[in-house]
């Protein structure tokens, strides 16, 4: 208490120093007085009153000057007065403030921009209350190679009721999918979100009007109800408060809005517009689809006070007992929980690292440059530091003032570097490939403030040590002496000279190095032959609500019809039908078995589609063996199927697949569908092209069901030149239906890249800087030890040495440097890259040829760096060099 | 003052300043005339040097200070103990007679 009293007095004095300063001068008058009194009354005269006073006193000026001292004021003015002489001083050679102020602001900027997102992305906490106590439940297989995969409701109920450590489990669909709002206007797509009553209790998000659901709302009983995001109350209601109880209709069906969720509240993806609860039938609980189906994602709520291992324990008990009770599903099923955060946040750490280090190389490379210049700086005005010592400057003070000025120019950089840095912040909320990082919008808050601050004053020690030390470390004589003539630099300047160069060499070639890597892989990834060709293909995406198309015949007739339609538009060479896109994942995967195989040899994992004759066609999926699926293949007709390249070689080795005949269960029984096997197809990506095609059974849209189909069609011409015309075509088919997407496939493509690309050229973009301010530095640095040797290259012209030699001497010197540069800089990046290991496609952390062309760049670039300086350092006449200062 | 090493010095002048106000409120000048009479004499404190040593004090929050007019009707800053002044008080004692001891140890073996 007493210690906070004093800081406040200690703050008081150092704010108002004139103040106190008075304060001090009245006290000493009144003791003064008193004390001369005192000799009044012992009889003396005033004036020898006077001076016993101030003899007894001892000095007054020495009194203030010790007062100064205790309160520390002069540690205070003397930084204020520095700092104002430093900006003095810059604001006389506008041109270097500029260049190291621009310098320094690009390394902030860069690092403030990235660390905005490490700090929005990883660093906060997700924003509900006590975020630590929720997991993210997952099951796993070991058998088909599930991991962290989606749960089946049957077993999330049961884990809801079976496991105490658990306050509450709620269920998500994990997929977020497009539903049609009429009856307000034109039609609108809706992104919507399927979860359990408990969704919004569990996370702990209020409603910001109206209420959120109820957990016994997870069940199809009573009216259908409905929660809005804050956005769409916003655009398309017109923030109506009594939007609450009012009836919309989604997909035709009448459902009741229940509540508006407050801003920026959005789970689990960044623009789900709508919430709608599961509505399971109560008797499906018991059903055995119920267990084996896995679509839901499952977060928890642990009890306070129960950590998630412990939580972990009992999960693991309750899933050994579904094990037992029901094999048939659960007998592979393990389960298991990650915190929520980590499972978000996961997979966007080490690429937010690696950018966070290449911006901090960057830094490194501009400090390096900053400080060069102000070293130059500092060597040119060594007359007036040998001036100031021999007027009696104390060499602390010298480096001390040093150091200030390179903490204001630091700041200024710093200040300058922030507002580059929210600039960049901005570029990076809208230009990230679509849920790349977890929140849209990147600010800037206290805590990259703080961290600006921190590496501000950080590079103004790290720049203004040498120049301060510089400054600090020399006696009056020697610095005249060395003023005389431009003659040699101190050993100790050149000395850092030299290190500068190897050291910007070095960081500009991890740099480059790293983004070189990024570069192949990326290259790598495109030269992936995605197993069909996507030029000229438009993706026209449709769902149709059930409520309308309730049976298979009428699905397969507004579909088969659309496909005719729109095979006769001008421009279109042919059209097709497919369920699922390639490279955007799998929608349907099961077990299989062929016949005649022995009983426990099954397959695992096939994914399922469903297209139309045309789609090899139309996408250009060569034919391996046998014959495509054809109009024949219809309903009444034996079922047929066609199996890619990858389920061939994996199941049939060495047999003809053409006759085979597959199921698609683990032990076929008497209800067993049986399709024969007509044709290998090539394989194509389902999801990305840096993983391997997985194994796929493509069935006739003829003889199966499916809702959702995306219509594919081929041009010779632009793609999306033939959007209107089959929009048109599908409002004539139905005008009520709202196309939930319209894609050319080489933007599919080029998606499916998307994070790769954004990476790269962020990393790119940071090399790119980088290099460019290496070599800037590099060069001037190299010209100034030129300029330092021109004397000496002068003498020996003079003295008959051919300039060619002369020449090639500097020039050595100068390459040597870089050469050891790279050294540093290869074995470093080799070290260091092996941490992007996840990153990389098909190319090794410490890829030669990379790190080959990257050393030839830089080498390059050196070469002519030493080259220049030096053939115009031995063009000059000797002469003039000998003669002139 | 006896000539002793800068530290102790500050730190006996604390002392004496504590020690001081123990007995009530006292102004600058109050507390040199104080430690003179207490010391029969012996110690004439550098007058100029008690200032420094009551805004030290007041920084490490021992004391604290007000402005208040006397009797005479003159304005002065008058120094007071603080609960942790009084503390300090009792430990820099301590350390005191503790030093006094061991030099005089020192001394006392021949």
């Amino acid at each position: 208490m007493g210690a906070l009293k004093g800081m406040a007095v200690r703050l008081r004095a150092l704010l108002r120093p004139r103040a106190r300063d008075r304060e001090l001068d009245e006290e000493i008058r009144f003791h003064l007085d008193l004390e001369t009194e005192k000799y009044l009354r012992l009889g003396l005269t005033p004036a020898e009153a006077r001076r016993r006073a101030l003899v007894a006193f001892g000095g007054v000026e020495r009194t203030r000057e010790e007062h100064r001292d205790v309160r520390g004021v002069r540690w205070v003015e003397a930084l204020v007065a520095d700092s104002r002489y430093a900006a003095r001083t810059f604001l006389r050679t506008p041109a270097l403030t500029g260049a190291a102020v621009l310098t320094m602001a690009l390394g902030i900027g860069a690092n403030a921009a990235i660390f905005s997102a490490v700090n929005a992305v990883i660093l906060r906490p997700l924003p509900f209350p006590h975020p630590e106590r929720l997991v993210m439940l997952w099951e796993e297989n070991k058998e088909k190679g599930w991991y962290k995969n989606v749960v089946a409701p049957a077993n999330l109920l049961d884990w809801r009721e079976q496991v105490g450590a658990f306050q509450d489990v709620a269920g998500y669909a994990d997929d977020a999918s497009t539903v049609t709002l009429s009856g307000e206007g034109a039609p609108r797509l809706l992104r919507v979100t399927s979860v359990t009553g408990n969704f919004f209790s569990v996370l702990g998000t209020r409603a910001a009007l109206g209420r959120t659901f109820v957990d016994e709302e997870t069940w199809r009983a009573g009216a259908p109800v409905a929660v809005v995001s804050d956005r769409v109350w916003r655009d398309h209601f017109g923030s109506d408060p009594g939007l609450v109880g009012r009836t919309i209709r989604i997909e035709g069906t009448a459902m009741q809005v229940v509540g508006v969720l407050p801003p920026r509240f959005s789970f689990p993806a960044e623009d789900v517009d709508l919430w709608l609860p599961v509505r399971w039938a109560p008797e499906d609980r018991a059903e055995t689809w119920f267990r084996r189906a896995h679509w839901m994602r499952a977060v928890a709520r642990l009890k306070p006070g129960v950590s998630p291992a412990q939580a972990n324990a009992q999960l693991q008990q309750v899933v050994g007992r579904l094990k037992r009770q029901y094999p048939e599903t659960n007998r592979y099923m393990g389960a298991g929980l990650t915190s929520l955060h980590e499972f978000l946040v996961g997979d966007t750490r080490l690429p937010l690292l690696v950018l966070l280090s290449g911006a901090g190389l960057l830094l490194l490379i501009a400090c390096a440059n900053v400080g060069n210049l102000l070293m130059v700086r500092a060597t040119g005005r060594h007359r007036e530091v040998a001036l100031r010592l021999a007027l009696g400057a104390s060499r602390p003070r010298l480096a001390r003032q040093a150091l200030t000025e390179s903490l204001v120019l630091s700041l200024l950089g710093g200040a300058a570097g922030l507002g580059l840095g929210w600039w960049g912040t901005r570029a990076l909320g809208a230009l990230q490939p679509e849920g790349m990082l977890r929140v849209r919008d990147v600010g800037m808050d206290w805590s990259v403030l703080a961290y600006v601050l921190a590496i501000t004053t950080a590079s103004g020690l790290l720049f203004g040590i040498a120049p301060a030390l510089w400054s600090g470390g020399r006696n009056a004589a020697a610095a005249l002496r060395v003023g005389g003539r431009s003659g040699t630099e101190g050993r100790r300047t050149r000395r850092w000279s030299d290190a500068l160069i190897v050291g910007e060499v070095a960081l500009a070639f991890l740099l480059t190095a790293g983004a070189g890597l990024l570069v192949r892989s990326y290259q790598e990834l495109r030269r992936v032959d995605p197993g069909f060709d996507p030029d000229g293909v438009l993706a026209v995406s449709l769902v149709l609500p059930d409520t309308r198309y309730d049976s298979a015949a009428k699905v397969r007739a507004f579909y088969q019809t659309l496909r005719e339609r729109a095979a006769a538009l001008p421009g279109v060479s042919e059209a097709a039908l497919v369920s699922k896109l390639p490279l955007t994942g799998t929608a349907w995967t099961s077990d299989f078995t062929a016949a005649g195989r022995r009983p426990g040899e099954y397959g695992s994992e096939v994914a399922h589609r469903v297209v139309s004759p045309e789609y090899f066609r139309v996408m250009r999926v060569p034919v391996l063996r046998g014959r495509p699926l054809t109009a024949e293949d219809r309903a009444g007709a034996p079922q047929a199927v066609v199996i890619n390249d990858a389920l061939a070689r994996s199941f049939f080795r060495g047999q003809d697949p053409i006759g085979q005949r597959l199921t698609f269960d683990k032990v076929p029984d008497s209800t067993s569908e049986w399709w024969t096997v007509v044709g290998v197809v090539g394989s194509e990506h389902q999801s990305g092209l840096a993983s391997p095609p997985q194994i796929e059974a493509l069935f006739p849209f003829a003889q199966q069901r499916w809702d959702a189909m995306s219509l594919l069609l081929r041009t010779r011409g632009d793609p999306v030149a033939l959007a209107p015309a089959v929009r048109q075509a599908v409002a004539e088919l139905d005008p009520s239906l709202a196309i939930h997407a319209t894609r050319a496939m080489r933007a599919v493509l080029a998606d499916s890249l998307a994070r790769d690309r954004f990476l790269m050229m962020l990393l790119l973009a940071f090399a790119g800087v980088g290099l460019v301010l290496a070599v800037v530095g590099v060069y001037g640095v190299l010209a100034q030890l030129t300029r330092s040797r021109s004397r000496e290259m002068g003498i020996r012209i003079a003295l008959g040495a051919p300039t060619a030699r002369v020449r090639w001497q500097v020039v050595r010197h100068g390459l040597a440097l870089i050469l050891a540069g790279l050294g540093v800089g290869g074995v470093s990046a080799v070290l260091a890259t092996r941490a992007m290991r996840g990153l990389l496609f098909q190319v090794a952390p410490a890829d030669p040829a990379t790190f080959a062309t990257v050393a030839a760049v830089l080498a390059a670039t050196g070469l002519v760096a030493s080259w220049l300086p030096a053939a115009r350092a031995s063009r000059a006449d000797p002469a003039v060099v000998l003669r002139g200062d | 003052m006896p000539q002793l090493p800068a530290d102790v010095l500050r730190g006996t002048l604390d002392l004496l300043v504590l020690k001081t106000l123990t007995l009530e409120p006292m102004h600058g000048w109050g507390i040199s005339a104080r430690i003179e009479q207490f010391s029969r004499g012996r110690l004439d404190v550098n007058q100029g040097s008690l200032y420094p040593a009551l805004q030290r004090l007041e920084q490490k929050g021992w004391i604290e200070s007000e402005w208040r007019t006397t009797e005479n009707n003159r304005r002065a800053r008058y120094y007071r103990l603080t609960a942790a002044g009084r503390r300090a008080l009792g430990a820099e004692t301590t350390s005191w007679r503790r030093y006094v001891e061991s030099v005089e140890l020192i001394l006392g073996t021949t």
